[in-house]
């Protein structure tokens, strides 16, 4: 839009509805959808000066007006363009405390503060690098009340057009759902450990925001000038996100209800919400990963610090999703395998699949033994080395799964396995 | 049914009570036999049909179809069940049939005259929303589910006409047609247009910040659908035009269920927003929240028309009937406090589900200019309505 020259003069006689643009300072430089067409007409063309003060023209947030400001709330005209909404009352102040009705009686409240910065309006020509400091401002601001007002905390949060990561969406349908499924089996402590983890995960997540340290203050600034896609949650790097989300919605309504009941610790319980999607994935994951529980008490074969991650591996190995659900379902006990834990990727299918089809022969073994092998094996070892097994035995345990019928009844050799 | 004299009624239940009833402070009329669990969905009987029937799903895994009588009562019609809990419920609109979706991952098609209900729709993942689709050239249910797909039923047929990718989970829908409006988990916002069939007409960056929770078509003076009124999780509604004039302008968001509303000093308890309806004459919405409380709103004048009294438990969903007599709302519990009580309370000591559960019926004054010329004496009663203990 050209400049307005009359407005350079400080003499343009249609103010705000001037077709040119009238910069704010310096001129130019900031390229934004300038609405120079007031958005009341209550601005009678004051003149130039005048038409600074009104400018709520919310259009010039970068992505365009993402945020709606209601520009004809916030200021103070005389409500004169409210129409028959105003009711018996006068037009005066008085009439505005009714007309502002639809968040308080009180005229000068700024109703979108949490949209809207009303700082950010005039700057102008300042640029983006200030823009970020107030959007990080104003992620600070949201992030107190967001902590205070008892709202519902497992949302998603964002500022410009993309959400802000760390934050696991669920509805409180989902979550109700699963309390639902997880009742029969009376394991409610699993629930709500699962809860008190999300809860836990986004308190920290909300204080760190909060807090704005030197390290968040990087990583957000990176974030709005460069929107991460959705599918990855950055709160979470440490642990892989892939094939969680997509494979999540199919296991989740079958297998994961199943193996939720048997162990207790959260980690598996968070498995539960692999269904949320990455985001919900990940963090389940990433707490997984980092707080391994010590000594789960559900299934007590557990020796190992993997088993977290145990409730897992069937959902990372999203090839064989399926059918490692499926597996799971039917020995109840199945779940609690230790031989799970011990394989990731492909070798979850391995040791997944084969448990479905082999459940009668491995569960036992299983039930009995701590470390999943006892009985199986000879007395003495885990694990058979490569030398006491047969061909066949060979060729299945190096298969993705194995063959029914053929399941070898020696555990496998210790290097066969893939961890 | 004296509508204009149930307005006093309103005013002088707030004035005279000394103890005020949270669970009917605003002394409607309450339906018989609700259901055993949170009420999901409810919907009222499409004008095609004769009377007024309100049809309720709910966590229970039933669907219950009550008859309202112009006196307001309410007689307990019949009731169909899903072997999970419903989700969502909308009628055909020729009120033979009532589709359900539930989280068993089923749609189902209930038959009104034979008390017969049919599968027809099948997806991987819960169903959240079903709306039965009329247009010119065909019909059809239209499904959004968790899975994070919105298919499309011929209810003949058990597969899909057409099956569209959402970016997210389902979490709302709404469709007037030839408009389709989904909203989906990570604030997405999809509009379809459904003439010919159905295709994804515009990809919309959400005007809300949080989670998107509910979502409602609204009209314009033509009676076209006109843009939408979105509700998140965070207390706030944003109104949203298709193609507006002035979007800047037009497009915006506002509070609501928050409480102590002009009180910027305390910090404020921000409740979702569970449902949103519009109403079909006057084309003023209600909102329901988690608060406890129901509100009216004009939007072209963008103010508050009224606040109900706070109920003691959250509404959980509204409709309005076919021609805006009557309003239902539903209060039951809404999950929304499962922080607060996994992890302030030791299991088994805090409901962890409803306590109570019923839907009411109220006979409503109409929300037309007359109601609001008469703002003056409701003016008396705003203090009331905002100021409980």
């Amino acid at each position: 839009m050209p400049v307005c020259n009359f407005w350079m003069q400080g003499r343009c006689r249609y103010g705000d509805k001037c077709w040119n643009e009238h910069p704010k300072a310096g001129g130019g430089g900031y390229g934004g959808e300038y609405n120079s067409r007031p958005p009341q007409q209550s601005n009678r063309g004051g003149g130039g000066g005048f038409g600074n003060r009104v400018w709520v023209n919310p259009a010039q947030r970068s992505g365009g007006g993402n945020y709606v400001q209601p520009s004809s709330f916030s200021s103070q005209q005389g409500g004169n363009n409210w129409g028959p909404g105003g009711g018996g009352g006068g037009r005066d102040s008085q009439a505005q405390s009714s007309n502002f009705s639809f968040a308080a009686s009180s005229p000068n409240q700024n109703r979108f503060s949490a949209l809207n910065t009303q700082s950010s309006f005039d700057k102008g020509g300042r640029g983006e690098g200030e823009d970020n400091e107030k959007h990080l401002e104003t992620i600070q601001k949201d992030m107190e009340i967001w902590e205070t007002s008892g709202q519902w905390l497992f949302s998603c949060y964002s500022v410009l057009k993309a959400t802000i990561s760390g934050f696991t969406e669920l509805s409180p349908e989902e979550l109700r759902l699963e309390y639902y499924n997880t009742k029969p089996s009376g394991d409610l402590q699993g629930y709500a450990n699962v809860i008190n983890q999300l809860v836990n995960q986004w308190r920290s997540r909300v204080q760190e925001l909060r807090a704005m340290s030197g390290n968040t203050r990087v990583a957000m600034l990176a974030e709005l000038d460069n929107p991460a896609p959705q599918a990855a949650s950055g709160g979470f790097g440490s642990t892989p996100v892939t094939g969680f989300g997509s494979s999540a919605p199919s296991g989740f309504g079958t297998g994961f209800g199943v193996p939720a009941q048997v162990p207790v610790q959260d980690t598996s319980g968070a498995s539960n919400f692999s269904f949320a999607g990455p985001g919900a994935a990940s963090a389940a994951l990433g707490s997984a990963a980092s707080a391994v529980p010590p000594a789960p008490t559900g299934i007590g074969s557990m020796a190992t610090t993997v088993p977290s991650a145990a409730g897992f591996s069937f959902a990372t190995s999203a090839a064989n999703k399926e059918t490692t659900t499926a597996g799971f379902g039917a020995p109840a006990s199945a779940s609690g395998f230790s031989f799970a834990s011990t394989v990731a990727g492909g070798g979850g299918a391995f040791g997944g699949s084969g448990f479905g089809s082999a459940a009668p022969v491995a569960a036992s073994g299983f039930g009995q033994a701590s470390g999943g092998f006892g009985v199986m094996a000879p007395a003495d070892s885990l694990f058979t080395p490569h030398s006491q097994l047969s061909e066949e035995e060979l060729k299945e345990f190096g298969g993705k799964r194995f063959t029914l019928g053929q399941i070898p009844l020696k555990p496998p050799p210790v290097n066969m396995l893939v961890v | 049914m004296s509508l204009f004299g149930a307005s006093t009624g309103f005013g002088a239940g707030g004035f005279g009570a000394a103890t005020t009833d949270t669970h009917n402070p605003m002394k409607d009329v309450e339906v018989t036999s609700p259901p055993d669990d949170s009420i999901s969905c409810l919907a009222f009987s499409p004008p095609a049909m004769p009377g007024n029937f309100l049809i309720g799903g709910s966590w229970a895994n039933d669907v219950r179809c009550w008859e309202v009588q112009d006196n307001g009562q309410t007689v307990p019609k019949a009731q169909q069940m899903h072997t999970g809990p419903v989700l969502d419920v909308c009628w055909s609109e020729d009120g033979s049939k009532v589709f359900t979706a539930s989280c068993d991952k089923t749609a189902k098609m209930w038959d009104l005259n034979s008390n017969q209900a049919i599968q027809i729709a099948q997806h991987d993942a819960p169903i959240r929303t079903v709306h039965w689709i009329k247009a010119p050239n065909y019909n059809c249910i239209m499904t959004g589910s968790w899975d994070k797909t919105l298919k499309f039923w011929d209810t003949r047929s058990p597969n899909p006409m057409m099956s569209l990718q959402l970016p997210e989970r389902c979490y709302c829908a709404d469709v007037v047609y030839p408009m389709a409006v989904v909203a989906s988990a990570d604030r997405g916002l999809i509009v379809y247009q459904l003439e010919n069939q159905p295709s994804e007409f515009r990809r919309i960056d959400s005007p809300l910040k949080h989670q998107h929770r509910c979502i409602a078509i609204f009209k314009d003076k033509q009676n076209k659908p006109a843009g939408f009124a979105l509700g998140s999780i965070e207390g706030r509604v944003a109104i949203h035009y298709i193609n507006p004039p002035n979007p800047a302008k037009d497009n915006f968001t506002f509070k609501c269920h928050r409480s102590n509303g002009t009180n910027t000093a305390t910090p404020q308890d921000i409740y979702a927003v569970n449902a949103i309806s519009f109403h079909p004459v006057h084309g003023t919405l209600a909102t329901v929240g988690s608060d406890g409380r129901f509100s009216f709103w004009d939007k072209d004048a963008r103010t508050k028309l009224k606040t109900s009294e706070q109920l003691d438990q959250p509404i959980t969903a509204c409709s309005f009937n076919n021609n805006g007599n009557i309003f239902a709302y539903a209060s039951s519990y809404d999950w929304s406090k499962v922080t607060f009580y996994l992890t302030a309370a030791p299991l088994g000591s805090q409901p962890l589900t409803y306590m109570v559960c019923w839907a009411s019926v109220t006979e409503h004054y109409p929300i037309s200019p007359i109601w609001i010329s008469i703002r003056g004496t409701l003016n008396l009663g705003k203090g009331i309505l905002r100021g409980l203990p």
